[in-house]
């Protein structure tokens, strides 16, 4: 059974705003990682999830259970950070977590300590006097505490220092171990690709691809920055196969490499060569060039 | 703190302590000013010789008279005053009960939690009620005493029958202040039009005795069914109360109905 899956999920704010047909699947026991850049849909994908609103057409199935009629059979079994977390101002971290625990129908036992103690969160301070990131660190204690299946996490690490970042990856990559789901939506590729299995692209509310990360990976084109002497003539590197000139500034040309580099190395060697600096192929690459609506690259 | 409904009265009783200080201050001023008007039998006959525009205005249920303790604190406290509080408590905390905690962004989370909507709605309205019945009840304890010190002559009971319709009032329009907050969203807008709504029912009701036509309309009035029944004199009016139970409890369905059906905004 798939952890989540759409099916032609819309839904339309007026004209501009909202997703259009969405089709995923999230298998059980991944990360699945939902990138895309701030206001492509990612929220109101995730508020589509939980029922907090409805789809226009289409339909949505979580745990195999469907968000309106099953709500709370299905959000017993969720933990959610949503993106622009507010907590209750007036309240420590402990007692809204506390709260909701007990909305769980249970208590809150010695783990909430500890997951306090790994994410460095502050459970007996009102929210109202921590920061941002700080109250992320609760709005993450709350979703994590009572080990839901499918996690679902709106820009969950926004906030947080990379320590504690770190932190959070490494609890997502522990809930997967124990056969748990993640579901991350992130605008930082650099985030999702250290722990994603595979990854869907928003853009303006549509899905530009879902992919394995380490097909992405391969599908990714390395980049070569090479500062010469002197600038060579314009079209020094057409027509060389796999080699495209992406960018030339002063004396320093930007190369995508596609496949083995020893045509580029010997087309080089015609000049003089200052420097030469090489990037091992960057998924920030794909996404760049599908933001820019390039569609790959590749 | 389990449940919805103990964290919502939980929120709500900083204000329910600062309304009751407030009744109990007012009610203390008015009864305390009493016996300098029982002992001047003169305004009795000044308060005859008002124009009945006025008079309408100023009467809680039955005839206008200044200087029995009934018709002392229907004029000084219930033909105004305490609606007008309890009217605006109730509406805040029915506005406020989900446009409240949507518009300050917490009811995303609340409801990411295993509760369906409608739980969470009943268990808001639920303790908004409450509040009001709290405020009815201080208002009946303050006015006992009051009524025993300056000894006014209204029984126990009778002080209990005014402030529960005083309180029935606030329910039904604390009520659709809920349902407006629920439907859309919006506390501002909720605040707003329940106020205007009472606004003109109270002056329906004030005025329908003196402009011709406005008769039939005034039974629709919330006021009317709060006034008609004298419960200082009278006790309680069961039909009156009822029916001001009833605008409550239909509003409070509507609310609950068309929040369950609707989308979340965004904070």
């Amino acid at each position: 059974m798939d952890a989540i899956a759409a099916d032609r999920l819309t839904k339309l704010y007026g004209t501009d705003r909202g997703v259009t047909e969405l089709t995923f699947a999230v298998d059980e026991g991944e990360v699945f990682g939902y990138l895309g850049p701030n206001g492509a849909g990612k929220t109101t994908t995730i508020r589509l999830l939980l029922d907090l609103v409805r789809p226009t057409s289409g339909s949505v199935r979580v745990l195999g259970l469907d968000p309106r009629r099953d709500g709370v059979a299905l959000r017993s079994r969720l933990g959610v950070v949503p993106g622009d977390l507010r907590l209750y101002e007036r309240l420590t971290g402990r007692e809204i977590v506390r709260y909701f625990t007990a909305l769980h129908g249970g208590r809150p036992g010695p783990e909430v300590d500890a997951l306090a103690e790994r994410l460095d969160a502050d459970l007996d301070r009102p929210v109202r006097s921590l920061s941002k990131g700080n109250r992320q660190k609760i709005g993450l204690v709350q979703a994590l505490v009572h080990r839901p299946e499918l996690l679902i996490l709106d820009e969950p690490t926004s906030g947080l220092d990379p320590l504690v970042q770190e932190q959070v990856l490494d609890l997502l990559r522990e809930a997967v171990a124990e056969g748990r789901t993640v579901f991350l939506s992130s605008h930082a590729l650099s985030e999702v690709q250290r722990v994603a299995d595979r990854v869907a692209i928003i853009r303006d509310g549509r899905l530009e691809l879902v992919e394995d990360v380490e097909s992405l990976r391969a599908r990714a084109l390395g980049r070569v920055v090479v500062s010469f002497a002197q600038l060579p003539p314009a079209g020094a590197f057409d027509g060389i196969p796999g080699v495209r000139e992406t960018g030339r500034h002063a004396t320093v040309v930007t190369l995508a490499l596609d496949g083995p580099a020893d045509r580029l190395v010997k087309a080089l060697a015609r000049y003089e060569v200052v420097g030469l600096d090489s990037h091992e192929a960057d998924l920030e690459d794909v996404f760049l060039a599908l933001y820019r609506g390039a569609g790959g690259g590749g | 703190m389990g449940s919805v409904f103990t964290k919502s009265l939980r929120d709500l009783r900083r204000g329910l302590a600062w309304w009751s200080v407030g009744l109990v201050g007012m009610v203390a001023m008015m009864a305390g000013v009493y016996p300098s008007i029982r002992d001047n039998p003169a305004l009795n006959k000044l308060v005859d010789d008002y124009p009945e525009a006025l008079k309408a205005f100023i009467a809680f249920g039955g005839s206008v008279d200044y200087v029995s303790g009934a018709g002392y604190l229907g004029i000084e406290l219930f033909s105004f005053m305490v609606p007008l509080l309890f009217v605006i408590a109730a509406v805040a905390s029915g506005a406020g009960a989900i446009a409240g905690e949507e518009e300050r962004g917490t009811l995303d989370l609340l409801l990411c939690q295993p509760v369906t909507r409608r739980r969470v709605a009943t268990a808001k309205l639920a303790s908004a009620a409450v509040e009001v019945g709290a405020l009815a009840i201080v208002l009946w304890l303050a006015l006992w005493a009051g009524v025993m010190v300056f000894d006014m002559g209204v029984s126990a009971w009778n002080l209990l029958a005014a402030s529960l319709t005083a309180g029935a009032l606030g329910l039904a329009f604390g009520a659709i202040a809920f349902l407006l907050g629920a439907a859309t969203g919006r506390r501002a807008l909720a605040i707003g039009l329940t106020a205007a709504a009472a606004v003109a029912t109270y002056l329906v009701n004030a005025l329908a005795a003196l402009v011709s036509g406005l008769g039939p309309l005034q039974k629709a009035s919330p006021f009317y069914h709060y006034a008609v029944g004298d419960p200082l004199r009278q006790g309680v009016a069961p039909a009156h109360l009822l029916i001001l139970v009833a605008v409550a409890l239909v509003a409070a369905v509507a609310g609950i109905v068309l929040f369950d059906r609707r989308d979340l905004h965004s904070a």
